[in-house]
């Protein structure tokens, strides 16, 4: 791992932790505010979604008064047809109509419903199918945007995150972007439209029951109003205990090679069924408060809906007139009074007012959890990466001159600086060695250089130009490292070696594999190149992995290589071999060598010896084992392997 | 394997993991049917309305006479329409404050349930399935069913993910190597609830839902006893519901099983490009990493949308006989009100019950298909379950701290694919001693220490511990002997005194200093701002590998075992650091057998003996001084060729 050189204060950098439990009406806001922008993309689809659903339900309106008065008053109760419904289906008006007629004309309008039914059904569901698209669409791009901000984050916010608290963001909380979607935009909407229908019909039939709606709308809000916030606080802390659950898992599955190792297999299931006990719990006690929450709507709703069917009945009792629907020349089908057709459809359309009542509440409950993994999801976008571009960042084309480092200060946490006032040249076309104890800071130096993070004081430029003002992809580009760590990925060795160049020929990855001495093992294999490797490279030695991922950083042709440590798993006679490829490879690029075994810094160009986040030498080899220093004091450690090797005794 | 024969195993296997549980399910289905069952008089107040209230019929002399239990709840309110109306309303408020279910379409039911929002994927739509069953009432019955099954669900289903959980851990170490950590994650978490889902949808939902039918059915026939056709008509909407999706099933379980492995896929990339995330960012394949999560992401909602389209197929599919079959009954009743044989309340009536039929048959009608579903999650599950495990055999003898030593007798030991990692090895180790392995790459030195604590069994040969062979003890007394230094240092997200207790979980703060000592990180560990109790963060990404690896070896040193073994302790170790662990390992090995895996001299200079292994086995062994004399030694060789560099 390149950046930990000294142990920093976890949570150094601002690791999303569980923000205020609390989100209040602005927040919630803020976060629809958000929501709204995420649907930019697929602002088209929800108009055409919206249109689709609209145009259906203005459509089947009058069908289905028409409908039910045709079956109730003319079939049912045998009132005579008004002449513009007897033109429409073909019949004569009889005065008294004859059960004939009644029977013909309840055969057509179940004839008619029926078909309408079969066509319809499908319809609406086509719709629904495109508007799950249309969500996926919004959730796969916050998704996408997630990942792509985790990668973006320094290696001071990587420290401290937990693997499966992202994952867990990414999965589970960004799903909630299209609940959001459909939550906050499309059922409220939807709901509002038919409410607001409802209550519009409901105002044709008599004002009486307009008003049961709109008294009625307020109180079930007061309801949610009442739940809500309990609602958040349990939801978040039902995520966060899935979260944290999720963790466990993805930890455990990481180490399980020590687990095993240390027969701790009970230790981390007993750990397991804690936090597994513990995500349960937090989701019974946001669930169980759902529950009851909605049982109050659902009452609420069905007394109304009760009220008004009485109400209905006794106004049909006594037969009144319906001005509202004369007025709007339905009058002329029959309608203009109550029957029991008008009933039944005015009891319909109150009660499809008051469903959507009761889903606008649900919803709002929904929303709840909705709105808390999204706050969640939030957290984690709102990570500014450390590293990023100037806004005038240029890009970097080609390394002439070198590098420099001037007066580089560097901590993880502010009260332990890991690099302290660090300057030195490293000019193009050399080997810069960096030797130093075990956390003296080489690999954070080198985080530095690849600008993995920035310096807080001091800075590095590359040609004379400020590193920070240079474009990191660019960048990021004419470098590569070797990492100490190797992590290599679930893919075949020939995919893992042009993972960083994409575009390299066969013959380059070959030739790659060749200099790090991993084409001899590659040969050996049954399916050479093609050979799968399992998830992180499990299926090979540590030295194999070594090679591989010493390759992939050589794929790159990067003008400046990091060696972090190259060789440390490689035998004495790999390593030197290995090592004699690297020296004729590097003529003419920059090449970073991180080391503590001193025999292989022999022939760098250029040695910087590092104690305590200093610079504390810093020369060639002859010159520097002269000097009574550190590197001496290495070096004799070392000669005394030599020595062993020779048969002698230190 | 959708045959229908293994899909019946599948399904066996489910119920017996739940047969525990099954006074709670018999609980939870006599809840569902108590709160449903009252739902049957549902239609009748409307009915009641209808004729006596806005009709002004008066009770009792409407064409088609009540049943009698009817009349004997209404006859008191029957002396005016008010008095009536008002008892219908008294009668709707108490049904629905008890079950509620008051005028609700089939498709949006009020049912107490807490299905909170999913999204549209497989993963996120199973944080539901791992709470939720399936009830069907509101109200106060509604609200104790809810309650009841949330709690049954998630003690079910705590118990079946701590059982894969604890099964994954029993994996044999090789296993690793091909399942990927975010496939396994996706079994644990997502995979599972489809054991509480199969038995809530093959068993209860079909029970509940089936028997509410039945009895919707037989109320029709109790209210219109002259009409049979009525509930003949009815039955056979139930029965179109039944087998309407069975056509659709070995489709749904192709889509299913492409779902979930998809999502897998999905959390698996996730998962990988977050471990490497050091790889990615050093390599600039940030884009290169976003790119394949999208693809992979897509993917599963694709998967997830293909699922989706399938039940809908299968819903049109019922849609258009069951419409024919509604259109009969309605057109026949029409009749019989059109020449008085009925009411017009006891056309609502029949609307009454066509609704709550509609309600059973949508419940039974995607049956099939929700059985495939959580057939496909099943096999995944099961297919992990039955992966041999470590351990399973009869428990062995128990091991006893080393007292003369551990002996490899000519041991070989080749992979199912024949490779050969290790053969005709013939090694001792022994209290008091550190034998150490040296080699090139791949020469079978980790091979040799993965035999110790089984985590490899040898094809030929044996190892014995104290004269007893390695695979006849129990596994973990024997590992509760060994310490174990991985070449790669994993510590966990936790404390450092939680990460070193992990060897030993009694182990005392001043056992813990001591351990630190020896493995010289007690500076460092002293420097942290909470010392012991400081969180190591991510894998304790805070730290630099030397330390790290310092910690590792703490840990193996906490735990007082009659075997140490490191593989490449000193790699990431700098000269002064391995200087003081190589007079750690002096010390340590007065008690203790070490095996010490290196390729540095200084680190096996000391050692009791030394095993070159070359080509898989052992081609040289003794003391330093002893290799270094014989003229031609591979051990010279490979010395020299380090000193001279």
């Amino acid at each position: 791992m390149p950046a930990a050189a000294e142990p920093a204060a976890p949570h150094a950098e601002p690791a999303p932790a569980g923000a205020a439990h609390e989100l209040g009406p602005r927040d919630l806001a803020r976060l629809a505010r958000r929501c709204l922008s995420l649907l930019a993309p697929v602002r088209r689809h929800l108009v055409a979604l919206g249109a689709g659903f609209g145009g259906l339900a203005l459509l089947f309106f009058p069908i289905g008064a028409f409908l039910f008065d045709l079956v109730w008053t003319r079939a049912l109760e045998g009132a005579p047809l008004s002449p513009r419904a007897a033109d429409w289906l073909g019949l004569p008006v009889e005065a008294l109509p004859s059960p004939e007629q009644r029977r013909t004309i309840l055969m057509r309008a179940v004839m008619i419903g029926a078909a309408i039914a079969v066509v319809v059904t499908p319809l609406v569901l086509a719709i629904y199918y495109y508007q799950v698209w249309i969500l996926q669409r919004v959730n796969q791009l916050l998704r996408v945007r997630l990942v792509e901000r985790l990668q973006q984050l320094s290696l001071r916010f990587h420290a401290s995150q937990r693997i499966g608290d992202s994952l867990y963001r990414a999965l589970q909380d960004s799903a909630m972007a299209t609940q959001l979607v459909e939550l906050l935009v499309m059922i409220p909407a939807a709901g509002v439209a038919r409410l607001l229908f409802a209550v519009a019909i409901s105002a044709l039939f008599s004002w009486q029951l307009a008003a049961m709606l709109l008294v009625l709308a307020p109180a079930m809000l007061w309801l949610g109003v009442r739940f809500a916030p309990r609602l958040r606080v349990r939801f978040r802390t039902a995520r966060e205990a899935q979260s944290a659950l999720t963790s466990r898992v993805q930890e455990t599955l990481g180490g399980i090679r020590v687990l095993k190792a240390y027969g701790a297999e009970a230790f981390e299931l007993a750990r397991f069924e804690q936090a597994s006990l513990a995500a349960f719990g937090a989701a019974y006690a946001a669930r169980s408060l759902f529950v009851r929450f909605a049982v109050a709507v659902f009452w609420a709703s069905a007394f109304a809906l009760i009220a008004a069917g009485a109400w209905l009945a006794l106004r049909t009792a006594r037969s009144a007139p319906i001005p509202g629907l004369d007025a709007i020349g339905l009058g002329s089908l029959g309608l203009g009074v109550f029957t029991l057709a008008t009933y039944n459809y005015a009891k319909l359309r109150f009660g499809d007012g008051a469903s959507s009542l009761r889903q606008l509440l649900r919803t709002l409950g929904r929303a709840q959890d909705v709105a808390i993994g999204l706050d969640r999801v939030f957290e984690l976008l709102d990570v500014e990466p450390e590293v990023q571009d100037a806004p005038n960042a240029r890009a970097f084309e080609i390394l002439r001159e070198g590098i420099r480092f001037e007066h580089v200060r560097f901590a993880y946490s502010a009260d332990r600086p890991v690099l302290s006032d660090v300057s030195f040249e490293a000019r193009a076309g050399s080997v810069l060695a960096v030797v130093g104890a075990t956390g003296a800071g080489k690999s954070t130096l080198m985080s530095l250089v690849l600008r993995l993070a920035d310096p807080q004081a001091g800075r590095i430029t590359v040609d004379g130009v400020d590193l920070r003002s240079l474009g990191l992809a660019s960048w990021r580009g004419a470098t590569s490292i070797a990492l100490q760590e190797n992590l290599l990925f679930k893919a075949t060795i020939a995919e893992n070696i042009r993972y960083a160049a994409p575009a390299a020929s066969d013959d380059a990855v070959r030739e790659a594999a060749r200099i790090a001495c991993a084409d001899e093992f590659i040969g050996r294999l049954p399916a050479g190149y093609d050979t799968m490797l399992g998830e992180r490279g499990a299926k090979l030695s540590t030295g194999q992995r070594q090679r591989i991922s010493l390759a992939r950083a050589l794929a790159k042709q990067p003008q400046l290589l990091i060696l972090d440590e190259p060789t440390a798993s490689l035998d004495g006679d790999t390593e030197r071999r290995v090592l004699a490829n690297l020296r004729s490879w590097a003529q003419g690029r920059l090449v970073f060598l991180v080391t503590h075994r001193l025999a292989t810094v022999r022939h760098a160009t250029q040695i910087l010896v590092l104690a305590d986040g200093r610079i504390a030498d810093e020369g060639t080899h002859d010159e520097l084992a002269l000097r009574a220093g550190l590197y001496a004091r290495l070096l004799a450690h070392d000669a005394s392997d030599v020595r062993a090797a020779e048969g002698g005794h230190p | 394997m959708t045959g229908l024969g293994s899909t019946l195993r599948l399904f066996a296997r489910a119920f017996a993991y739940v047969a525990p549980a099954k006074e709670a399910f018999a609980i939870k289905a006599a809840l569902m049917l108590t709160a449903s069952l009252p739902m049957l008089l549902l239609p009748w107040p409307v009915k009641l309305i209808v004729d006596h209230v806005i009709e002004g019929i008066p009770l009792g002399q409407q064409p088609l006479p009540h049943p009698a239990f009817i009349d004997a709840l209404f006859a008191p309110f029957a002396g005016s329409p008010g008095e009536l109306l008002f008892a219908c309303i008294a009668f709707q408020v108490a049904l629905a404050v008890l079950i509620g279910a008051v005028g609700m379409s089939a498709t949006e039911r009020g049912s107490a349930d807490s299905q909170l929002a999913g999204g549209f994927d497989r993963a996120s739509r199973t944080e539901n399935e791992a709470n939720e069953g399936t009830s069907f009432a509101s109200g106060l019955l509604g609200l104790a069913d809810a309650l009841f099954t949330l709690r049954l669900t998630q003690r079910l289903n705590h118990h079946y993910r701590s059982a894969v959980f604890a099964r994954l851990q029993r994996l044999p170490l090789r296993a690793f190597d091909d399942e990927s950590v975010g496939d396994a994650l996706f079994r644990t978490l997502y995979d599972t609830p489809a054991l509480t889902q199969a038995v809530y949808r093959i068993a209860l939902s079909p029970l509940t839902s089936g028997i509410f039918g039945v009895c919707v059915v037989l109320a029709m026939n109790v209210s219109f006893g002259a009409h049979p056709l009525l509930w003949q008509l009815g039955a056979g909407l139930l029965a179109i519901a039944f087998c309407s999706s069975l056509p659709f099933a070995a489709a749904m379980r192709r889509r299913a099983e492409r779902a979930r492995s998809s999502g897998a896929t999905a959390t698996a990339t996730l998962e990988e490009g977050l471990h490497n995330v050091l790889a990615v960012q050093a390599l600039g394949a940030g884009a290169k990493e976003r790119d394949r999560y999208d693809r992979a992401s897509w993917d599963a909602f694709a998967s997830y949308r293909r699922e989706l389209a399938l039940g809908m197929g299968a819903f049109v599919a019922a849609l258009v006989p069951s419409a024919a079959l509604v259109a009969v009954a309605f057109f026949y009743v029409g009749g019989l009100v059109i020449d008085g044989a009925l009411s017009r309340g006891d056309f609502v009536l029949l609307l009454g019950y066509f609704g709550l039929l509609a309600f059973a048959c949508i419940d039974v009608g995607g049956l099939w298909l929700r059985l495939q579903d959580a057939a496909s999650g099943l096999e995944r599950v099961f297919a992990l379950m039955d992966l041999p495990g470590e351990g399973d055999g009869p428990r062995g003898t128990s091991v006893a701290r080393l007292q003369s030593e551990i002996a490899f007798e000519a041991v070989a030991v080749s992979l199912p694919n024949g490779a050969r990692l290790l053969e005709d090895v013939s090694l001792t180790l022994r209290p008091g001693r550190v034998t150490a392995l040296i080699g090139p790459a791949g020469a079978g030195k980790t091979t040799l220490a993965y035999l110790l604590p089984r985590f490899l069994t040898p094809s030929a040969g044996r190892v014995t511990w104290d004269g007893a062979d390695l695979s006849g003890l129990d596994l973990d007394a024997l590992r509760q002997q060994i310490a174990f230094v991985f070449q790669e240092t994993q510590l966990f997200d936790a404390t450092v005194a939680e990460n070193l207790r992990l060897a030993k979980p009694s182990a005392t703060d001043a056992e813990l200093w001591r351990a630190l000592g020896l493995a010289a990180a007690d500076d460092f560990v002293r420097e942290l701002p909470q010392q012991l109790a400081t969180p190591l963060g991510r894998a304790g990404g805070a730290l630099s590998v030397g330390q790290r690896q310092r910690l590792s070896i703490a840990r193996a040193l906490v735990r007082d075992a009659s075997l140490l073994i490191l593989d490449e302790p000193s790699s990431a170790l700098d000269p002064e650091t391995e200087q003081r662990l190589v007079a750690t390992l002096r010390e340590v090995s007065k008690t203790r057998a070490v095996l010490v895996i290196a390729h540095r001299l200084s680190t096996i200079r000391d050692a009791d003996e030394v095993c070159v292994l070359e080509g898989n086995t052992i081609v040289e062994r003794g003391t330093h001084a002893d290799l270094m004399a014989s003229a031609n030694s591979a051990y010279r060789r490979m010395s020299s060729r380090l000193g001279r560099e």
